[in-house]
């Protein structure tokens, strides 16, 4: 279960160690909609998609879709939440439940993309747009910070630090293990050190990385 | 530059509020209020584990009944001792798993080609320390028929399974498959040790344990062509003309 004061692990140095991060929202109150939601009740469906909506808005933004791409997973993931909610149980924690379910989509969305646009040359280009000078130096806009990053190290990332979700429910989410969710970590950290680097943010400049 | 800096520069970046367009939520709520009703959530995992593990046992029990249950008579005491309670725990886990692999969000105790390669490892590892007699009497015809045997047990075991956990909803369809597949192949080598009296070393080693990894694939298989006619069925409905 995630605890509600939002401790987190992250890596520094390679290690994994505990941090304060923010959660949205208390999983709690989360998981007590997702039952309501289950019973039928329309008023904690609307407060789901109300609170979870950004974040998941915001996953689908930072894995190369368009805002109009993204509008169109946002819908899906919830007609595919719907259609599919009563396979949440209460035990278990919300979030990898409804992420799973998101990055499903995303993928059907980008091989259904693919059968009708080959669209692997646009992904290529799109990751190269990732470089571009000016899009990736606004350091305040997650989706540029985290564009140097391939899209397996890009989720993690999002997960961990918009979600707010723990290693173990990354985990549950990307059906990898902790220890492969902490290699991608660590490895995504490596490349955002070159790129934050390399953009002379350094640590004289505290707060300056906007 | 520290690794607490690239914290706080996602930090301060994931804070930035994001709006979605409250046009587009409206649409999303209009979208389900139609189809608002109670839905029962899927059960505990062992008590589905449980149903597959019986769906396993009656199966290969119904088989062996069937065809005889010679191989166990045959058997010494240490050999069932070590066959059939390892064979019992690579069904557990394998249920287990399925069911992971049906319920988005599960925790995965095994990756799906790490249970095959194991279950193949365990079963040749026992079958080596027990069987020592390496001649090969109609090596091939023989084994053909146990590998046919096994698979033809699989495939119920599948079927039967895949309709127990019908209400559930697989994010990766291929290792699902691949797992129920190796579920399958699992109740099928039970009902040859059941059955088959044939205890030469390699027609045991090769053909019995065969049937886990033949039918792991064919449930891989079955799964990536179930997708790609989904998608290809979803591609057409999606198509203008």
């Amino acid at each position: 279960m995630t605890p509600v004061d939002g401790a987190r692990e992250h890596v520094d140095n390679g290690k994994v160690c505990v941090k304060t991060l923010y959660p949205m929202v208390p999983d709690s109150n989360l998981e007590m909609l997702m039952t309501r939601y289950q019973e039928g009740d329309f008023a904690a469906a609307k407060a789901l998609i109300d609170r979870l909506s950004p974040q998941l808005h915001r996953f689908f933004l930072a894995q190369f879709a368009s805002r109009a791409d993204a509008d169109d997973l946002l819908q899906e993931t919830w007609l595919r939440i719907h259609k599919v909610r009563h396979t949440y149980r209460p035990s278990e924690p919300m979030l990898p439940w409804f992420y799973a379910i998101a990055r499903r989509v995303r993928v059907d969305h980008y091989r259904k993309a693919i059968r009708t646009t080959a669209r692997e040359h646009r992904l290529e280009e799109m990751s190269d747009v990732a470089a571009i000078p000016g899009e990736s130096d606004r350091t305040d806009d997650l989706e540029a910070l985290l564009a140097p990053l391939p899209q397996s190290q890009r989720e993690v990332i999002e997960m961990l630090k918009v979600a707010g979700m723990s290693l173990e429910e990354v985990a549950r989410a990307t059906s990898s293990s902790v220890g492969s969710v902490k290699q991608k970590v660590h490895r995504a950290y490596e490349k955002l050190r070159g790129k934050m680097s390399a953009m002379g943010l350094s640590k004289g400049r505290s707060g300056g990385l906007s | 530059m520290r690794d607490r800096e690239i914290d706080e520069a996602l930090e301060r970046a994931a804070q930035a509020p994001h709006e979605v367009n409250p046009a587009l939520l409206e649409r999303v709520v209009g979208s389900l209020k139609s189809s608002m009703r109670p839905v029962r959530p899927l059960p505990p995992t062992w008590v589905l584990a449980g149903g597959l593990v019986l769906i396993c046992a009656a199966i290969a029990l119904a088989g062996a009944a069937r065809a005889g249950f010679y191989g166990i008579e045959k058997l010494s005491v240490l050999e069932r001792a070590l066959i059939f309670p390892t064979l019992g725990i690579l069904v557990w886990v394998a249920a287990v798993e399925f069911v992971s692999e049906m319920i988005p969000g599960s925790r995965c105790i095994v990756a799906p080609g790490a249970l095959l390669k194991i279950g193949c490892l365990a079963l040749l590892g026992v079958f080596a320390m027990l069987f020592r007699d390496y001649r090969t009497e109609h090596f091939v015809s023989a084994g053909v028929a146990c590998l046919m045997t096994g698979l033809l047990h699989a495939v119920p075991t599948g079927l039967v399974s895949w309709w127990l956990l019908r209400r559930g909803f697989a994010v990766n369809s291929v290792p699902a498959g691949l797992v129920g597949g190796t579920l399958a192949g699992l109740a099928g080598v039970t009902m040859l040790e059941l059955h088959c009296a044939n205890f030469e070393a390699l027609h045991v080693l090769l053909w019995h344990t065969a049937v886990v990894p033949v039918s792991g694939a064919a449930g891989a298989l079955v799964a990536w062509t179930l997708r790609l006619r989904s998608g290809s069925a979803a591609h057409e409905r999606n198509s203008p003309e």
